[in-house]
């Protein structure tokens, strides 16, 4: 068992310096080398400093690229965690609905008329809803506004609003995420004939999905812990960009915008990295629930 | 669920099933005429402006309205359609080049070569989509979005085909075929014969899709297609600081864009229960 273990922290680490090398093949390609043995060159030192903790300083504000996002990525990280509040509160009950029977679970596709709109579409959409529905400004006149909203009391509402919209909108991309993770095993574990072999050896169905469907359910959505994360990163870099908020996915936009390759290279690396921790918890955490699942 | 709905359902779901993976491919089927007829159903060429009134809702003469230089929404939508399809589909095809199909070759490659490959796809695989086809047009050029979009869907792709292929090669099947002396490349070339057959369809509708909502955020960021080149993607960028007042000018591409995504999904069937 031990070895198992072992592998998988080997693969984490390797996987983070593999990113790691990306990064810096990022920023590589950016400096525009003449030749192999230049290339290579550049790439090294590039790397070499990276795993010293020196990812070079922005080429925009002259600053350490690591200061730059560092003071950019906790918006991101709570307007993710906000969002995956909500994609998980709201998906796991839905994704366990739908798994309810066979032919709920065939008819769910009717829900991608919903899923298929794009994160930016959702985001536009709930802009409307709110400034027609609900009398909000548009996100783009909220800072206009935010000092006359302090001066008045309503700062703390107008902070809530900020979040609010742009927590739904990366919520709605893990919700689809979460059921759709649910509804999978689900397939696989409603149909499974152990089940039917276990009311032959007389224990009820609430008691078969207590102790063996509902584990291998919370086991698949450990082991898509990783995607939902990838979801939610995209999630956050269009809600920020439409929603006008100060973060580190937006921060990556801008950055290859403008060619800023030391700051998006680091934004993409803190990404992987989150995303590949993701992955390792979920992988250990489908092993402790479902031994037989994580061999396979 | 007593055993009797059990069997019905066993019955009736794969029909649902076929049912709607077939209303996926005439959906797509449907688009493919809108955008090979795009210059006839279209009422005006692309970016003609002044046809009508600015900001006109729909109406007769203007079903989806006219935005806010007068050009009519309609038009522009069926041009902005016959755009963001074709980018698509080619970079579907390069998903599924460097995805799909190198996924599935690169599983019967010896042991420890084919191990690295699939852990620098997992790498690649670790970023968002978008942000990685970002990244690559911002060192190649937005003139090449197709391409990095391709490109950026590839490393799951790969991954999804990889790991299946290598499911198949340890199947006991396969290790029959060996022990009876087949050769490796013959068990590649019957299990990559029977995958496109049996997977094809699944496997490329679901890169369309897959890249679909990467190209069109792309240029919705200002990432992609640049003036005056529109795809519905840059459409509704355009239509950003006016939709509040004027819904049609960003509804009718949004839906565009939606029914395309979600008619390639269907297709797909990706989320019945069983990744293809």
């Amino acid at each position: 068992m031990w070895r198992v273990w072992l592998w998988q922290g080997v693969q984490f680490v390797l996987s983070l310096a593999g990113a790691m090398a990306l990064a810096s093949l990022l920023v590589t390609f950016s400096r525009h080398t003449h030749g192999f043995w230049p290339f290579l060159s550049v790439f090294a030192d590039t790397l070499t400093n990276a795993f010293k903790g020196d990812f070079g300083n922005s080429i925009l504000n002259g600053q350490s690229a690591l200061r730059t996002v560092s003071l950019q990525i906790p918006a991101t990280l709570q307007l993710m965690g906000a969002g995956a509040l909500i994609a998980f509160v709201v998906g796991i009950p839905l994704g366990i609905f739908l798994s309810a029977s066979r032919m709920l679970r065939a008819a769910a596709p009717l829900m991608q008329i919903v899923a298929a709109a794009p994160v930016f579409c959702a985001a536009l959409a709930l802009i409307w809803l709110s400034v027609h529905m609900l009398h909000w400004s548009a996100p783009w006149q909220t800072n206009a506004m935010a000092g006359s909203a302090a001066a008045s009391g309503g700062a703390w509402q107008d902070m809530l609003r900020g979040l609010a919209l742009p927590a739904l909108t990366v919520g709605v991309a893990g919700i689809a995420c979460v059921q759709v993770a649910l509804r999978r095993k689900a397939a696989v574990t409603l149909a499974a004939p152990y089940r039917v072999g276990l009311r032959m050896m007389g224990l009820s169905a609430f008691e078969i999905d207590l102790r063996y469907v509902l584990p291998a359910l919370l086991g698949a959505l450990m082991a898509s812990l990783g995607e939902i994360a990838l979801a939610l990163f995209s999630a956050s870099a269009v809600a920020e960009w439409v929603f006008n908020r100060q973060g580190a996915a937006v921060l990556f936009l801008k950055s290859s915008a403008s060619q800023d390759w030391t700051v998006a290279a680091l934004v993409l690396l803190i990404f992987a990295a989150i995303k590949l921790l993701a992955d390792f918890i979920g992988a250990a955490a489908t092993r402790l629930l479902v031994p037989a699942d994580a061999a396979t | 669920m007593s055993s009797a709905a059990a069997t019905r359902d066993d019955v009736r779901a794969p029909v649902l099933r076929t049912v709607i993976r077939a209303t996926g491919l005439a959906g797509l089927g449907l688009i493919a005429v809108i955008v090979a007829l795009s210059d006839v159903i279209a009422r005006a060429p692309a970016g003609a402006s002044g046809l009508a009134p600015a900001l006109q809702p729909p109406m007769i003469g203007f079903p989806f309205g006219t935005d806010g230089t007068g050009r009519d929404v309609w038009s522009e939508t069926v041009h902005a359609l016959a755009l963001s399809v074709p980018n698509a589909v080619l970079a579907a095809a390069i998903t599924i080049v460097l995805g799909a199909v190198a996924g599935f070759v690169a599983a019967r490659l010896p042991r420890r070569s084919g191990g690295v490959l699939r852990a620098v796809m997992g790498v690649l695989g670790a970023v968002p989509v978008l942000l990685l086809a970002i990244a690559a047009i911002g060192v190649a050029g937005p003139q090449f979005a197709v391409i990095a979009a391709g490109f950026a869907a590839a490393p799951a792709a790969f991954n999804r085909s990889f790991d299946r292929a290598m499911a198949l090669a340890h199947s006991h099947y396969a290790e029959f075929a060996r022990t009876t002396g087949i050769p490796g490349t013959t068990l590649l070339r019957r299990d990559l014969v029977y995958e496109i057959r049996g997977n094809f369809v699944s496997v490329a509708a679901r890169a369309l899709a897959s890249v679909a909502i990467a190209l069109s955020t792309i240029s919705f960021l200002g990432f992609g297609a640049v003036a005056p080149h529109r795809d519905l993607g840059a459409m509704i960028a355009g239509a950003r600081g006016q939709y509040l007042d004027a819904w049609w000018i960003a509804a009718f591409p949004a839906l565009a864009l939606a029914f395309f995504i979600l008619f390639a999904r269907l297709a797909a069937a990706l989320e019945e229960g069983e990744p293809p």
